[in-house]
């Protein structure tokens, strides 16, 4: 190996990742829709189930893929590749327009049926997902599109709001939505401001990535220290800086 | 020479308001002070660190000098006999660069956020001005008066920018987060609105339809070869559009810090492969490769946030002015060539320099 130029790009959390939370780990970033898939996968092994009682799919956060797959505008592409060959979902999870949580269609439906067996309202919901969710890839339905094109009544889409499979979004248009899912948003709005809020109180607010994880996570994080930190990074809510002791994350001046 | 054929660029602000002519290497910068300097960029000096001085300048005992903060300013696009400069008093003068007296003065109801003089243009002489009022103004130079007011806007145009490609299109980007392009020959609206979720209704909420941010837009920036656009927003975002058809190409650069209230310059490189485009960034300059989105670096030098930049192509070097009152040159590296680790085996030596005289003293 040459000496290598000075690099203006330096060596971020993503690309040198592996060392960080996430286990063994190999390919480039970027690439194919494999990676994205890769990420995706990783992230649901990150997620915690028994918490839950394994009601809900894993859900990944659009940030945490970005944090696993450094270059967002490939990142996004294969995304939309993902989402168009019908293998994930995206939820719009509420608190943040910008947080996008990211479901496998296989284990949304399993989830969704699961949630709802032996309910009133289960002949809707099989309904809905056989009908709907292939068809229409989009992450809100329009009055018109239910009742005209899917032939549902209004009754129905209570049934289906009821289950919570769908959302309210505006008058006469809904967002998709995991049952169970505001559960998860509690406890990770409630997670991310309690590992913002370490970074916060550390002197110089630094923290060593390996200083963070080593740490005991104070009792708001329920989801784990490795998924919200992926988050963070992803999200750009924490700067990372490579410094010969590992890497550094550290919250943004501004 | 080819000054005189190229595009002139986009101005900057506080203190400088930038704006270089090509041909004559000088640099326009207006002041939130109300004043307008002219700098020489050459550098003679040939030292690595130098400055460079301030020509002349429209200072405050100038009787003619604008009152509040100079928003923009520019050079003539055809040469630099004549510069045009907005300002927060309402007013958009022309200058006669010789005398340093104003031409012309150009009235308006509101503050002026940003005017820009087609580049390309040799049909007309618009001048296209946002004000604080929802509609776009046109004033012609030859005529003297706003020729032509465009409607479409609901409150203030914070960013306006001709085409380099066409001389009559146009994009104003305002503060209901909207941008549209115009053709000014047509009469009735806009060409395109900007829709950043390229016509998908379920991405958003209903009220972000057809918007091209979801924030104020702060900035525009049309590529060199006027087929991209790029935008910038108070949602910390820069969005990438093919001009042509108004698609968000969806390039993602992460979050760009923006906490400007009034229009944001930046500036697109020219000359260099991939191209980058030099974004302030609180108190640094972020540099991104346009068409891929990944963040090269931080420029850092200033003190205090950084308001514009501008970049010259024939120098490929970048200006940046900042609240600090510093307007800063930022000159690429030359990088020393790295010595080969297989030295030894390139000094061969030419056989015929060889001797075959042993270097020992004993005969052998």
């Amino acid at each position: 190996m040459s000496r290598k130029r000075p690099r203006l790009v330096p060596e971020t959390f993503g690309s040198r990742r592996r060392r960080g939370p996430g286990g063994a780990g190999e390919e480039p970033p970027g690439g194919e829709a494999g990676s994205v898939r890769r990420a995706l996968r990783e992230l649901g092994e990150l997620f915690p189930r028994l918490l839950f009682q394994d009601a809900l799919p894993p859900i990944a956060l659009k940030s945490q893929v970005y944090s696993l797959v450094p270059d967002r505008t490939a990142a996004d592409r294969q995304l939309r590749e993902l989402r168009e060959l019908g293998e994930v979902r995206v939820i719009q999870l509420g608190f943040d327009a910008d947080a996008q949580g990211i479901v496998f269609t296989e284990d949304f439906r399993t989830k969704a049926l699961a949630s709802c067996r032996g309910r009133p309202y289960e002949g809707t919901v099989k309904r809905f997902l056989a009908s709907v969710l292939p068809a229409c890839g989009d992450l809100s339905f329009h009055q018109d599109q239910m009742t005209q094109t899917f032939g549902f009544r209004d009754c129905e889409i209570t049934q289906l709001v009821n289950a919570g499979v769908l959302t309210v979004r505006d008058a006469g248009s809904w967002w998709l939505s995991v049952p169970g899912a505001g559960r998860f948003v509690k406890y990770f709005v409630k997670g991310r401001q309690a590992v913002l809020g370490m970074v916060r109180k550390s002197k110089y607010r630094e923290l060593l990535l390996s200083e963070l994880l080593a740490r005991r996570a104070p009792l708001s994080v329920r989801l784990g220290l490795p998924y919200h930190v992926h988050d963070l990074i992803g999200g750009q809510l924490l700067d990372i800086v490579p410094t010969t002791s590992g890497t550094l994350l550290r919250l943004p001046e501004t | 020479m080819l000054g005189f054929l190229e595009a002139r660029q986009v101005g900057l602000d506080d203190p400088g308001r930038l704006r270089r002519a090509e041909a004559t290497r000088s640099m326009l910068s207006g002041g939130s002070d109300g004043i307008i300097a002219l700098y020489d960029l050459e550098n003679f000096s040939r030292k690595v660190h130098y400055t460079c001085k301030s020509i002349c300048s429209v200072g405050r005992n100038h009787p003619d000098v604008h009152k509040y903060s100079v928003e923009t300013v520019q050079w003539y696009p055809h040469d630099t006999g004549m510069f045009t400069s907005s300002s927060f008093d309402k007013t958009l003068k022309i200058w006669d660069t010789n005398t340093l007296q104003p031409a012309d003065v150009f009235h308006f109801e509101g503050t002026v956020y940003s005017h820009h003089m087609s580049p390309v243009a040799t049909k007309h002489c618009l001048i296209a001005v946002g004000t604080k009022g929802p509609k776009v103004q046109l004033c012609d130079l030859k005529s003297g008066s706003c020729s032509h007011i465009l409607q479409g806007h609901r409150q203030e145009i914070l960013a306006v920018s001709w085409s380099p490609r066409y001389e009559y299109i146009l994009a104003t980007a305002s503060a209901d987060s909207k941008v549209k392009l115009w053709d000014i020959r047509r009469a009735s609206g806009c060409l395109i609105t900007l829709d950043q979720h390229n016509g998908e209704k379920s991405k958003a909420s209903s009220e972000a339809a057809n918007t091209a941010h979801n924030g104020r837009v702060n900035g525009l920036c049309f590529t060199r070869d006027g087929l991209h656009l790029l935008t910038i927003g108070t949602d910390d975002r820069m969005r990438l559009w093919n001009s042509s058809n108004g698609e968000n190409t969806l390039v993602n650069y992460g979050k760009v810090c923006n906490e400007s209230r009034k229009g944001l310059k930046f500036t697109i490189s020219h000359g260099c492969s991939p191209e980058f485009v030099f974004v302030p960034y609180g108190s640094a300059i972020a540099v991104y490769t346009v068409y891929s989105g990944e963040l090269i670096t931080m420029l850092r030098g200033h003190y205090n946030t950084v308001d514009c930049c501008v970049f010259q192509p024939n120098f490929q070097e970048l200006y940046s002015g900042s609240r600090d009152c510093n307007i800063l040159a930022w000159v690429p590296a030359l990088r020393e060539p790295l010595p080969d680790e297989d030295d030894e085996a390139e000094t061969q030596k030419n056989p015929a320099f060889e001797d075959a005289w042993s270097s020992s003293d004993e005969e052998g």
